[in-house]
């Protein structure tokens, strides 16, 4: 518990804040322009729900466009103060090892990336219901996707701690957080066991809402394969920081 | 417990370059333990493997008498103090910031970090960022942070690196205040003159083998510097001493190397016999500097 105390210590002068609001406003702030360039003031009273609908979709729609950016910010900026202060050899001479260090920065981080996830939902329902939408909320859908999403940027998040903890040059990982942002935006043109194949995939494949010709449907999410990447995602971070512990300075 | 570190035949390899070879070092207890040796000769990997940062390949670690190894670290790295490399140092936090950080990770009382600060003489700069700290301040920082435990024993490499004068003759003075309070100090250079006067022990190691292990005195009495003949013709001496002898001409001196006093006394009546006149016979003034070139130079005593 010390440690992730630790690490949120070191947050401070990091805008890692910043970057957390960011994620937050800048997903509800896309997403909340989105729907009401769609005209939804315009359908506030439809009975089929469609202004919960361009929202739901809204929300998937930005999640992939600003989350992965945003994230691996995040992990970047946290791993680069130990690479810039010789953080992992002071925390290894008082008996701390490098994995130890980087479950600690998930946790801390994970805990501010949960929040925000979970605020971005809870402030657009509010929005909706403050705009005067009469239909009754879909809370199964807002609760599957918000939970989905939750887990894919847990895995972004945990892949970006890896990549920034292992290669020291923050520029290389914020480039791969590029490519990860073509991967989420533009997923839903691959097949999808090529989108399964990295955690950015997911949030394409998470869609919650989109137009099946001119009609906005809810779309199944796939639980199935997104508790798949949590628990590849566990596995693996837990054995790559496990090999961390191992790494000799 | 005499020794604080003992180590047996540790050897460090990777691939086939060997770069701590068979290394037996005895660090006693309470004392300032100068470990000598030119850029690359091993200093940083043996201290890594004391600290059980790096694994040896062969070879054991002795800290206060019990293993250190990967289980044991985490218990007996409580007690030891370090710094390798660089000073560590959350370039955006400030000097407090930083020693909260340490007195979180070891859960250690305010009163020990206030000690840290103080011994270190940083009180006056904890609010500034380390970002904005000189080079001098942030190896005292990081010395802080190593004895805010405070540790039995303390490990520094090389921390007068890049320090000006004054700031070598502060960590001088901080490392004989530490080892006067108790803590054995292990400290390396590979400049002699930098914790020569410090040091109560030395080791000397070159080419990742331990060439010598002992105090100052030990030292110069190991050595045998050179024989110094001046006569009436130098180089008709060296002519006549060649044969038997590792000698050369300087000015109006013959200077051989590695001579004993037997040697010293043939060469003397060589000379004598065969009519040249000696004016004086010597030997000549070493400086503990000379002998640590010479020794690392030529691969041992």
């Amino acid at each position: 518990m010390r440690l992730v105390v630790n690490e949120f210590a070191k947050m401070r002068h990091l805008r890692v804040g910043a970057l957390v609001l960011v994620l937050l406003t800048g997903v509800v702030g896309l997403t909340a322009f989105r729907g009401l360039a769609s005209g939804m003031t315009a359908q506030l009273g439809d009975p089929a729900g469609f202004p919960w609908k361009i929202l739901l979709a809204g929300l998937g729609f930005s999640a992939g466009l600003i989350s992965p950016l945003v994230i691996a910010a995040i992990a970047s900026r946290q791993v680069e103060a130990e690479h810039a202060g010789n953080g992992w050899l002071l925390s290894a001479t008082s008996g701390v090892t490098p994995g130890r260090m980087c479950r600690s920065k998930f946790l801390a981080l994970g805990a501010l990336v949960t929040a925000a996830t979970v605020l971005q939902s809870l402030i657009l329902i509010a929005i909706g219901f403050g705009l005067g939408i009469t239909s009754p909320l879909p809370l199964e859908h807002w609760l599957g996707y918000t939970a989905a999403v939750i887990v894919v940027n847990l895995a972004v998040l945990a892949a970006h701690l890896l990549l920034s903890s292992t290669i020291e040059n923050q520029l290389v990982c914020m480039g791969i957080a590029v490519i990860g942002l073509f991967i989420a935006v533009f997923g839903s043109a691959l097949p999808d066991w090529l989108a399964m194949l990295t955690p950015w995939g997911y949030y394409a494949l998470t869609a919650p809402a989109d137009y099946i010709g001119t009609d906005l449907v809810y779309l199944d999410i796939p639980y199935l394969r997104v508790m798949l990447l949590g628990l590849v995602g566990v596995c693996l971070f837990s054995l790559i920081t496990a090999r961390f512990d191992r790494r000799e300075e | 417990m005499s020794n604080v570190i003992e180590t047996a035949h540790l050897t460090k390899r990777y691939g086939s370059r060997t770069v701590v070879d068979d290394l037996s070092l005895r660090v006693p207890h309470g004392c300032v333990y100068g470990f000598l040796g030119p850029n690359g000769s091993g200093k940083s990997t043996t201290m890594k493997m004391l600290l059980s940062l790096i694994r040896p390949t062969h070879g054991d670690v002795l800290i206060m008498g019990q293993p250190m190894t990967r289980t044991s670290r985490r218990r007996l790295l409580a007690h030891v103090g370090s710094l390798i490399e660089a000073p560590p140092g959350y370039g955006h936090l400030t000097g407090r910031e930083n020693m909260r950080i340490m007195q979180r990770l070891l859960d250690l009382p305010q009163r020990q970090i206030d000690w840290a600060v103080d011994t270190v003489r940083l009180r006056s700069q904890m609010g500034k960022r380390v970002r904005n700290f000189s080079l001098g301040m942030k190896q005292r920082l990081g010395i802080a942070l190593a004895l805010a435990r405070q540790p039995q024993l303390l490990i520094l490499d090389e921390p007068t690196n890049g320090l000006d004068p004054a700031g070598i003759e502060e960590i001088r003075e901080l490392l004989r205040n530490l080892a006067a309070s108790g803590v054995t100090v292990m400290v390396s250079s590979h400049l002699l003159g930098e914790i020569d006067k410090t040091a109560t022990t030395l080791g000397i190691l070159s080419e990742g083998r331990l060439l010598f292990q002992g105090t100052r005195s030990q030292l110069m009495a190991a050595s045998r510097p050179d024989v110094i003949i001046e006569t009436s013709d130098p180089r008709f001496a060296q002519s006549m001493l060649r044969q038997s002898l590792d000698c050369r001409t300087d000015g109006r001196a013959t200077r051989i190397a590695q001579a004993d006093d037997a040697a010293t006394a043939r060469a003397v009546s060589t000379l004598v016999h065969a009519g040249v006149d000696v004016f004086e016979v010597r030997r000549d003034d070493q400086t503990l500097e000379d002998v640590f070139i010479d020794l690392t130079k030529a691969g041992g005593l």
